[in-house]
């Protein structure tokens, strides 16, 4: 990734781009993906269950209505055909403590494991170091979830920690992974 | 047999007491007051005592008692000599589902820091969680620089679980916030109960 040029585009990666939520269609989507109990059990620690399209848009138009960059939401959108595929969000942004929170999904399936979450996540870091000069970003994700924890991995988080016993389902109890990178951590891998 | 001054006198009036509509204006305080006793609480009422604000009270009437799974409980913590607030301490992300929640713990009345009422005030609130509401874990953040907290909390149990590196910005430097877990089986273990 080297649109390291303040005239670049920042949200533009090798297979995707980050782009406005629109809650009438990102909700339309995400209502299409969580169908799929597999999708919201690799996001969610809350019970799975069908939203409506409908209470998903309101909470979304409530989420994104504050204009003050405590959070920032996009659709990861595929730079080949525009398709919308997934979801990616800082949240709990602080600027004091120069830090964040970051979730990602990809709810279309055909587009999972092959890269286009990674290089989302990737633009999201530059994004949350270069532009809101963010100092830490953090993650949490789930024990069963190896497939996320080497991808972040690979993007240059470290686990940090594990809640154990944090949540249970399928008749037992799971850990919840904690992650996290610094700035200097991500400026060294991407020199 | 029914005779006519069964229905010419009130009903619902005894020889000691008598009944009367709702008012919560003036039933709020009793009702405010009852709901700090847990002796009370726990023989009239099957869910778990939940600390009833006055303005909880006041309300009460209109929407009916604490919803039963609440995802938040605060108590306020006071001195036994004077009965003034000297601090809280509550249960902040209740999940249900997970049997999981956070803890936080703040005594801000410093005449009272470093006499144990911290500690007894956490005793309380364990026990609470895991042998009333009958939650898995707790969970619990504390920054690396409260040294005295974490000592305290190790004390009760918990387990440092990792640390956020770097997570703070204070005083020109940064900290790291450091996570804690105990899981209910640990904390019956080491407080004399039989583990299942």
């Amino acid at each position: 990734m080297k649109n390291d040029e303040p005239g670049s585009d920042l949200l533009r990666g090798k297979l995707v781009r980050l782009s406005a939520v629109s809650p009438e269609d990102l909700s339309k989507l995400i209502v299409g993906w969580i169908q799929n109990s597999e999708y919201w059990r690799l996001i969610a620690n809350g019970p799975s269950f069908p939203l409506s399209q409908e209470g998903l848009r309101k909470f979304m138009e409530k989420h994104l209505e504050k204009d003050d960059l405590r959070s920032c939401f996009f659709v990861i959108r595929t730079l080949d055909g525009d398709r919308d595929i997934g979801e990616i969000e800082l949240g709990g942004i602080s600027y004091a403590r120069g830090e964040s929170y970051v979730g990602i999904g990809i709810g279309e399936p055909e587009y999972q494991g092959r890269g286009y979450g990674t290089d989302a996540m990737n633009i999201i870091l530059h994004f949350a170091f270069t532009e809101l000069n963010l100092y830490r970003v953090s993650l949490t994700v789930f024990e069963y979830n190896p497939r996320a924890v080497r991808a972040y991995e690979k993007c240059g988080f470290k686990v940090e920690g594990r809640a154990r016993e944090f949540f249970q389902r399928e008749g037992r109890r799971w850990d919840l992974i904690h992650m996290g990178i610094l700035r200097e951590e991500w400026q060294a891998q991407n020199a | 047999m029914r005779d006519r001054s069964e229905l010419t006198s009130d009903m619902l009036r005894g020889k000691n007491i008598h009944l009367t509509a709702q008012d919560m204006e003036q039933a709020s305080q009793p009702y405010f007051d009852w709901a700090q006793d847990a002796e009370y609480q726990r023989l009239v009422e099957d869910g778990p005592p939940v600390p009833l604000s006055l303005k909880g009270a006041r309300e009460s009437n209109e929407q009916g008692w604490p919803e039963d799974d609440p995802c938040n409980v605060m108590f306020l913590v006071r001195a036994n000599e004077d009965d003034r607030i000297i601090g809280f301490v509550n249960l902040d992300y209740i999940s249900w589902q997970h049997g999981d929640s956070y803890m936080g713990i703040g005594i801000g009345d410093k005449s009272c820091w470093g006499k144990g009422y911290g500690r007894e005030a956490m005793d309380l609130l364990l026990r609470y969680t895991f042998t009333e509401l009958n939650l898995h874990r707790l969970s619990l953040t504390v920054y690396e620089y409260n040294e005295r907290a974490i000592r305290m909390y190790e004390k009760c149990g918990f387990k440092n679980e990792g640390v956020s590196r770097d997570y703070h910005y204070r005083e020109g430097r940064r900290w790291n916030l450091v996570s804690m877990g105990i899981l209910r089986d640990e904390w019956l273990e080491m407080n004399g109960y039989s583990v299942p």
